[in-house]
């Protein structure tokens, strides 16, 4: 059993009577050796959208900006806003030092050493605006705050998700959530609310999965940058103003010229392809996953209780890896359904932020909300998305522990979920370690750190099943990674661990919600 | 059944390191106004665990993360890389398994030895066998008898390097934590200086390339001598034999540390008084753990077939030279003949002084005169003169003073006396000496300035004497990571001068050893030198009539730190001799008045 004292462990000086001292390790130092071992894993496994990144560095370096959006060499088409692709554009400026042949359109699939170090160089490079802004996010903490703030800092910046998407499977995540972080941080302070609107509406044009989000910036900008915060009823029109021309300029200058060009449309249908299934190849933990495993316990049942089957789909479901399921007894699912779902889910979160202006915890409550319910009851949902609840979730994690007991199981499923995007065998210890180190110090610390909070727990019950969830993990990730192929072969049932996988995770991200649901309304 | 008194000894609680005034405490350091900064980022790290949260927490995750960091290495290449026809020593690690678990026990020494053939102790065998056993589970295909030679399947791959990390943590790593505990306890030091010196020791970089880069299993080795000092300090004498013969029986390298261990042995049992029992018992059980070692292969060489054969080989050279005419039929010829063929497969006296360029004495003073134009014995004859001069004083004093603090200092000056001067040493050899050094680390005070900066600096030396050897391999961005890494961790040049800045201590009642200006000046140089001789050896192509002058450059760099190294360790162990003796002289003084 763990003997732990429970001393101040992240006490700030050896001797009480100090004064707050620095709190170690720095959020550099951890930087430094995190990109010391992301450097060493240059040579490990890269997925496709390597080479989608490789593609539209020759996109973005050898065409004019009239033909990003129409080329289709590559079956990886340009699909991320404007600012995305110029932000390829820059490193393409960069990487033609390093390596010529990855600029040509027609190269596909290359990947010489110096176009991976290159591109991985990258990753690690941009990612130092993720420290940035977490440097931001500590100093803006209240000075009693700090420490925790500093832990919740650090927390992101090693997250196994970040690690594994980003630096295995090759993406600009941190990036990404760097600017996130900032315009959540902006959003602190009355004086730089616009600001952090106009962030985000950068970050809207660098990649608009962040739209998910969008609805918890517009009403918190509304509510308490553009009304009166005492009366509904007072427009500012100065900082409506302000706030209007801010954001209409950075979209009209990403989307302008494509407007001055009339490839509007193009632009759409290359964004927003719809022609995807409900769930993704690997399906990610939510909603439509459960539906799809009571679905699959459903045809097994289904003679006993007396269900019809559609025998159509039923082929297609003993796949299990299809992008496009469909129902054998359950009724289909449309997309006007997961829209009205992932609205009605975001809008109730709303109207708490909306009734309390100015309350920093709460918009990044809603935000993690939205970003909960888009993940639940989206439409063709990437396990990757589960970012998009985690990272604004650490920000607040640790205002309590009830927040941390939401936080705990969302953490261990929301990662453990993120295992199958790496397949080999090579990978398989890095994923499984690092995830399982992460979760080890930073829940340990995590719980040592929340304060007590001030209204009793209202489920003592989220504590047991938390735990139960926990015990659960480990034989549920060797079976499914060991002990199914040993049994099964490496042909036969391959979909039994994946739907494992995500039924598993779906409850605990599920689980998390509720919990979480249930503290926001109650906070 | 009961069990055993002894079994059952409840852990000693130890003073929290804020109370304590072990003098290990330059972790912390105080700017004089109540503000307390870790004294290198390492300490940061572990900044949270100060004030004493569980082994039980802190262990896994150091265990993990040095982990992460072996596994990320082992992603890279290996020696011998697409690199035919002989490949490198994956290749011969894998070609032994397959030999093994294909071969009778008779033909692992003489089969096809052109190839790669086996030429370490029989421990490597065993193991060979063992873990070619269980990699055909996985796939027959990547040991089948001859046909899998050169093979480079990246699950091969995989496997091999799972099999290196999962010996090192049944081996190297319990060893090492267990003889860190005892021997933290032993010099006083507080459980949170021995985490930081923990995370220290195996993140040493030379281990992690050679072993997970280059590929090898010298951290098993290692381990078993680690495993051997631990029993020495917990007083089980025999355990120590066992485990040393283990290290020998797995790596004849491991002769590099057996002087000392056998002086210290023979030592106790000759000082204060003689024990002939304890003598009786440590060579039996010797002599007892070696003839279970090589009993199955001696086994195998018994029956008909293997009698067929063995006859058929080239009689090993040292049968050659018995005086006495042996009996062919009799039943302990085969035997004989089998255990010569190991002998002869395991020390090849027969190649040259030494082997392509190691920064040892021979080969830097080949450099400036040629060593060709003198006969191989003669050779053999001084070289071993010279080893059997650099070990003398270290093993006197471990004989006269066998005390268990005195052996990590023996061990590496041993271990770089033989380093330097002995017969056919490979660059890979400088782990040996490495890693008593490094082990001083946990000692008292091994975290002050003074050793931190030589033991850093040695090890900063032996990788960097390493990269050429590591660059064929294609691990040139793991070196400079792990190095810089290891460099930064500890606060050493090239990324930091911490080591070498004095600093002002609040209370100066205690002052804690700090490099000496001659070593501050003497350091500075070696590490400038090695800057700059990256810097050349990346952008200056070689004259074009010497193009292996960047390499001699480095052995001479090398072979010239190496021996301050040496004296280094010889002068730390004579002081420490020194102050025991005057302790002591004291402590009497005292009781006499």
């Amino acid at each position: 059993m763990l003997h732990v004292h429970y001393l101040p462990a992240f006490d700030s000086a050896p001797c009480g009577t100090a004064p707050m001292a620095d709190i170690y390790p720095s959020l550099a130092q951890c930087a430094i050796v995190a990109t010391a071992f992301k450097v060493l894993l240059f040579p490990a496994y890269k997925s496709t959208d390597f080479e989608v990144h490789r593609n539209w560095l020759a996109i973005t370096h050898s065409l004019p900006v009239k033909e990003w959006y129409y080329e289709k060499t590559s079956e990886w088409t340009l699909d991320y806003p404007p600012f995305f692709a110029a932000f390829e554009w820059l490193l393409s400026q960069a990487a033609q030092y390093a390596d010529p042949a990855m600029l040509i359109v027609k190269n596909l699939n290359y990947d010489s050493w110096q176009t991976v170090y290159f591109q991985r160089a990258t990753v690690i490079l941009s990612e130092l605006f993720l420290v940035f802004a977490l440097n931001r996010f500590i100093k803006s903490a209240p000075q009693s705050n700090k420490q925790l703030a500093h832990i919740a800092s650090l927390s992101i910046l090693l997250s196994p998700g970040l690690l594994i998407i980003d630096h295995i499977h090759f993406q600009y995540n941190g990036f990404m959530y760097g600017v996130l972080i900032l315009s959540i941080v902006l959003a602190r302070k009355q004086s730089t609310l616009l600001y952090s609107g106009i962030i985000f509406a950068i970050l809207l044009c660098m990649k608009h999965i962040h739209l998910y989000l969008s609805l918890a910036y517009f009403v918190y900008l509304l509510r308490t940058y553009c009304l009166d915060p005492k009366s509904v009823f007072r427009p500012r029109f100065g900082n409506i103003f302000k706030l209007g021309l801010g954001v209409i300029s950075v979209f009209g200058v990403a989307f302008g010229p494509f407007i001055y060009w009339n490839q509007l449309f193009q632009l759409k249908d290359r964004l927003f392809p719809f022609s995807r299934g409900l769930c993704h190849a690997y399906w990610a933990p939510n909603i439509w996953a459960m539906y799809s495993f009571t679905d699959r316990v459903l045809i097994l049942l289904a003679p006993r209780l007396g269900l019809s089957i559609n025998q159509e789909a039923l082929t297609s479901v003993t796949r299990g890896l299809v992008g496009d399921t469909s129902f054998a007894v359950l009724p289909e699912v449309t997309k006007e359904y997961t829209f009205g779902l992932t609205f009605l889910f975001q809008v109730l979160p709303l109207i708490k932020l909306w009734r309390s202006p100015g309350d920093w915890d709460v918009f990044v409550g809603a935000i993690t909300l939205c970003g909960y319910a888009s993940f639940l009851f989206g439409w063709h949902v990437h396990e990757k998305a589960v970012l998009l609840i985690i990272i604004p979730f650490s920000l607040i994690a640790l205002r309590d522990r009830r927040y941390f007991s939401a936080f705990r199981s969302l953490a261990i499923a929301g990662h453990v979920s993120l295992f199958p995007l790496l397949f080999t065998a090579a990978e398989f210890p890095i994923k499984t370690v690092y995830t399982v180190f992460w979760l080890v110090l930073f829940l340990f610390v995590f719980e040592q750190v929340a304060p007590v909070p001030e209204r009793p727990r209202i489920f003592p019950v989220v504590d047991r099943f938390s735990l139960l969830y926990l015990a659960v993990a480990i034989p549920l990730i060797v079976y499914c990674s060991l002990l199914h192929q040993l049994i099964f072969g490496l042909e036969r049932y391959e979909f039994l661990p994946l739907m494992f996988m995500s039924s598993y995770s779906a409850l605990g991200v599920v689980g998390s919600w509720i919990g979480f649901m249930v503290v926001y309304f109650t906070a | 059944m009961a069990p055993h008194p002894s079994s059952y000894r409840p852990r000693k609680k130890r003073k929290s390191p804020l109370t304590s005034t072990g003098s290990n405490n330059a972790l912390i350091v105080d700017d004089g106004k109540g503000k307390y900064t870790p004294a290198f980022p390492l300490v940061s790290f572990l900044w949270a665990a100060r004030a004493g949260v569980s082994q039980w927490l802190i262990l896994p995750l150091i265990l993990m993360a040095v982990g992460l960091f072996r596994w990320a290495v082992s992603l890279w290449g290996y020696s011998g890389f697409q690199v035919p026809p002989m490949h490198g020593d994956f290749e011969a690690q894998r070609h032994w398994m397959e030999i093994t678990i294909h071969l009778p026990m008779s033909k692992w020494y003489t089969y096809d030895l052109q190839y790669w053939g086996l030429d370490y102790p029989p421990l490597t065998a065993y193991h060979s066998w063992l873990l070619g056993k269980i990699g055909t589970l996985f796939d027959p295909s990547w040991f089948a008898l001859d046909e899998s030679r050169g093979l480079e399947d990246p699950r091969l791959k995989v496997y091999m390097r799972a099999t290196v990390i999962v010996s090192e943590y049944l081996i190297f790593i319990p060893a090492v934590v267990n003889f860190l505990r005892r021997y933290t306890q032993m010099h006083g030091v507080p459980v949170w200086s021995a985490s930081v010196a923990l995370v220290a020791i195996l993140l040493q970089p030379s281990t992690i390339l050679i072993d997970h880069g280059h590929f090898q299993y010298n951290t098993v080795m290692l381990g078993f001598v680690a495993a051997s000092l631990d029993a020495i300090l917990a007083g089980r004498m025999l355990w120590a034999c066992i485990f040393f013969v283990g290290a020998l029986g797995f790596k004849q390298m491991a002769l590099y540390y057996a002087p000392v261990m056998f002086a210290f042995l023979l030592g106790i049992c000759v000082f204060p008084r003689i024990q002939l029992i304890r003598l009786l018992c440590i060579s039996l059980v010797t002599i007892v753990a070696f003839a279970v070692l090589i009993a199955p292969l001696m086994m195998g060489a018994v029956s008909a077939d293997a009698r067929d054969e063995l006859s058929s080989i080239p009689l090993p050279p040292l049968l050659e030279t018995l005086p006495i005419e042996l009996d062919k039929s009799s039943l302990l010829y085969t035997p004989l003949l089998q255990l010569t063929q190991v002998i002869h497969r395991i020390f090849p006296f027969a190649r040259g002084l030494f082997e392509d360029k190691v920064a040892n004495a021979w080969c830097a003073i080949h450099t400036f005169y040629k060593l060709h134009r003198f006969e191989a014995t003669l050779l053999q004859r001084v070289s071993l003169g010279a080893t059997l001069a650099s070990i003398l004083i270290p093993c006197a004093i471990i004989f006269r003073h066998p005390r268990a603090s005195f052996l990590l200092p023996a061990l590496s000056t041993v271990a770089w006396g033989f380093f330097l001067f002995s017969f056919q040493v490979h660059e890979k050899s400088v782990l040996l000496p490495l890693l008593p050094m490094t082990l001083m680390l946990s000692g008292d005070g091994g975290l002050s300035k003074e050793t931190r900066a030589w033991v850093g600096w040695a090890n900063m030396l032996g990788s960097w004497t390493m990269f050429p050897l590591l660059q064929r391999d294609g691990l040139r961005i793991p070196y400079f990571v792990m190095t810089l890494l290891w460099a930064y961790l500890l606060g050493l040049p090239p990324v930091s001068l911490e080591v070498y800045r004095g600093y002002r201590s609040s209370d100066d009642s205690s002052p804690l050893p700090e490099p000496h200006i001659i070593t501050k000046l003497l350091h500075l140089c070696f590490y400038l030198a090695m800057v700059g001789w990256h810097v050349v050896e990346a952008f200056v192509p070689p004259p074009a009539g010497k193009p292996d002058l960047w390499v001699v450059l480095n052995v001479l760099i090398g072979a010239g730190g190496f021996g301050l190294a040496y004296l280094w360790c010889l002068r730390k162990l004579i002081l420490q001799c020194w102050m025991i003796g005057r302790k002591l002289e004291k402590d009497t003084q005292k009781k006499n008045q």
